[in-house]
């Protein structure tokens, strides 16, 4: 009977995953620019960055979720649950990846610039050989880390319809008379699912640390 | 060009420094710098710290654009109050002058003959295989060659600073600057490094060594500076200042450093 | 606007209720959770291999699973094993448990931040494991984990949210209620969204500040 749940509950794995990817694919691209913003010597343009990545860190996603499926999407434009989510979740993403962007940079030994400085490189080398690099093997475990934390969030896109894990869940305990069993199978698949992302998290780190070792 | 065996006297003057100052707000770590060195000089500048001796580096290669005063050196003049330097104007000063810092700053992520070999390609155009000899020349050179598909976290420090001396040779600089390149090293360590920057002096490279080794700058320089406060409290043949200093704080940071 | 305003000063009170009871739960999880998270964090490192065990199953069950889905397991679960028990009390249980699998990790990196030469010293002066534990090394500890700790507390009262799932009438089944009668979803979302902005926001400022305030000694 336990394997009868895990099948149905399994149906959700294809939007859970996808909802996932697309979240993190989204909110890493656009957190590029928002650290930009963040670290911009213009002061009006750093507020505007930190008072748009305080408002989304702020705000619990299920808010933001409803506002854009229920509030948004029920009048002014056509929104899916899935897209719903998948704004939200990639907007929230993208406040956090900023601000991990942003420890990665402060991170990077201030000499580094200055080397490539002296070199002669000019910017766009400097960033693409120089900066980028270290920056994406410093930001990698965090990022691994927020990924698994993004994946038990997608839990939350049950409330707005879309058939995910939870939702698949949510249905099955309602009807039978096992629920405890159903989310207890739910749960763990959850976990099962966070156990290769956390592998490669921490494979990262190690790698990381070897090479950027002083 | 060709040698001018009548013009002994006129070596090539690479840098000059007119009155050049660094301010930060009221804070004023340069004071009306004065300098000028002929190519094959090798010049050491002592004095304690918080005198203002690697700013005065850092203004030259324009890492710290100074406040006031003028700078000369690889056929850039940058004035102070006059116009903002071109990119091109500052991308042709860093060709010409090479430098060499504390903490190393090679890259980590970068093997080390790549280190090497990336300003070569991306600022002297070359292509892979050509920067990769000059690379592995210079790795020889230094005494480094086997290292050089290792990371730079696999070398010692003093293998990593002839490393980036290495880099810093690899643009052909006209004028080596070396910011307290042993400070960071165990005095085994550093000796390698200076035998290294010896050999490079001895053949003839323009080199501003800012350092704490004192027999270094008496028996490698020709000309010492000592500096304090912002300011060139002495200047003169690296022997003879060594020995009898003329101005009494000279004479007092060199009496401290012997009494250590 | 002034329609908008109206709407909100309509709706504001039964939102301020639901607000209410948010802060109820997230303090009681907390109350609960917090020495919880403690006691795990102490269980994992414990001598005894199997008390370790324990806590170690604990913390990552407590962690693993989405905060959702450990709702609905304590609320609609755990009546089918004969434990009823109301939407407040699932959802701080929950809360609880969830709050504890991730502090005892703070926890663990305070106490981990601490020098070993404090227990040394605490040793070569005479104090028993417990006593230097509670008056060297816990002090130090939790010093350094507080600003973490109260980042997790602001968290909390976000992840309350997430009770409306179990029928708790907390501030966003509030919303959503007057959401689905009035069709004027944006407006009182919106006015939802201020409501959490006006506690979260400034209380995540003042507790980076406090932590820029705490890491001026820092060795």
């Amino acid at each position: 009977m336990i394997g009868a749940f895990f099948t149905t509950i399994a149906q959700g794995i294809p939007w859970t995953i996808a909802l996932t990817v697309s979240a993190f694919a989204t909110g890493a691209l656009l957190g590029l620019p928002l650290c930009m913003m963040l670290m911009s010597p213009a002061r009006p343009l750093r507020w505007l960055a930190r008072l748009l990545v305080l408002t989304l860190r702020s705000v619990p996603p299920i808010v933001w979720l409803f506002f854009i499926f229920f509030g948004i999407g029920s009048g002014l434009l056509e929104i899916s649950p899935f897209q719903a989510a998948w704004i939200g979740l990639g907007l929230i993403t993208a406040a956090n990846m900023a601000e991990i962007y942003r420890g990665a940079f402060a991170a990077i030994h201030p000499g580094q610039r200055e080397a490539a400085i002296a070199l002669g490189l000019p910017g766009r080398y400097r960033f693409m050989d120089v900066v980028a690099p270290q920056l994406l093997r410093i930001a990698l475990p965090s990022c691994g880390t927020y990924a698994i934390g993004l994946l038990k969030d997608t839990a939350i896109s049950s409330t707005i319809g879309v058939n995910e894990i939870a939702f698949e869940a949510y249905h099955l305990s309602q009807r039978t008379f096992h629920s405890l069993d159903v989310f207890a199978v739910a749960g763990l698949l959850y976990v099962l699912i966070s156990l290769p992302m956390a592998w490669i998290a921490h494979w990262a780190d190690r790698s990381m640390r070897r090479r950027l070792a002083r | 060009m060709a040698p001018n065996p009548a013009a002994d006297c006129s070596k090539q003057v690479l840098l000059r420094l007119d009155a050049v100052g660094k301010a930060f707000g009221a804070l004023t770590v340069l004071d009306g710098i004065n300098l000028a060195m002929k190519a094959g000089e090798v010049v050491a500048i002592i004095g304690p710290s918080g005198s203002g001796k690697s700013t005065l580096l850092r203004c030259i290669n324009q890492i710290e654009p100074p406040t006031s005063g003028r700078v000369e050196v690889g056929g850039v003049t940058i004035e102070v109050g006059r116009k903002e330097p071109s990119r091109k104007e500052l991308m042709q000063i860093r060709r010409s002058v090479g430098m060499v810092f504390q903490s190393f700053n090679l890259f980590p992520h970068l093997t080390v003959l790549r280190n090497v070999s990336l300003a070569q390609e991306r600022v002297m155009k070359r292509s892979r295989a050509a920067a990769d000899a000059v690379s592995m020349q210079l790795l020889s050179r230094v005494g480094l060659a086997e290292k050089a598909n290792q990371y730079p976290s696999r070398c010692s420090g003093g293998q990593q600073q002839r490393i980036a001396i290495a880099r810093a040779l690899a643009l052909e600089p006209q004028l080596m600057l070396f910011d307290e390149p042993t400070s960071a090293l165990d005095p085994e360590l550093g000796l390698e490094v200076l035998a290294v920057m010896r050999e490079l002096a001895e053949g003839g490279m323009t080199m501003i060594i800012v350092t704490h080794e004192m027999h270094f700058a008496e028996n490698v320089s020709d000309r010492v500076i000592v500096m304090a406060d912002g300011r060139v409290v002495e200047e003169g043949p690296s022997r003879q200042l060594m020995r009898s200093p003329q101005t009494d704080r000279a004479a007092r940071f060199l009496k401290a450093v012997k009494d250590r | 606007m002034s329609d908008l305003l109206d709407f909100w000063g309509e709706w504001l009170p039964s939102l301020l209720d639901g607000l209410a009871i948010s802060v109820k739960v997230t303090g009681a999880c907390l109350l609960l959770g917090l020495p919880f998270g403690l006691l795990l964090a102490l269980g994992m490192q414990s001598k005894g291999a199997a008390l370790r065990l324990l806590a170690l199953a604990v913390i990552e069950t407590g962690r693993g699973a989405p905060v959702l889905i450990m709702l609905q397991f304590t609320y609609f679960g755990l009546p089918t094993a004969g434990i009823s028990l109301s939407s407040f009390g699932a959802a701080t249980l929950a809360l609880a448990w969830n709050t504890g699998a991730y502090t005892s990790e703070i926890i663990r990196a305070g106490l981990e931040a601490v020098p070993q030469g404090q227990r040394e010293a605490a040793a070569a002066i005479g104090l028993t494991g417990w006593d230097s534990l509670r008056y060297v090394i816990l002090p130090q500890g939790l010093r350094v984990s507080v600003p973490a700790l109260l980042g997790f507390a602001i968290a909390t009262l976000q992840t309350t949210s997430l009770c409306f799932s179990i029928a708790l009438p907390e501030l966003v089944s509030r919303a959503y209620i007057v959401g689905s009668n009035t069709f004027q979803y944006m407006p009182i979302l919106l006015l939802t969204a201020l409501l959490y902005a006006a506690i979260c926001l400034p209380a995540t400022v003042v507790v980076s500040a406090l932590e820029r305030h705490l890491g001026r000694h820092a060795a």
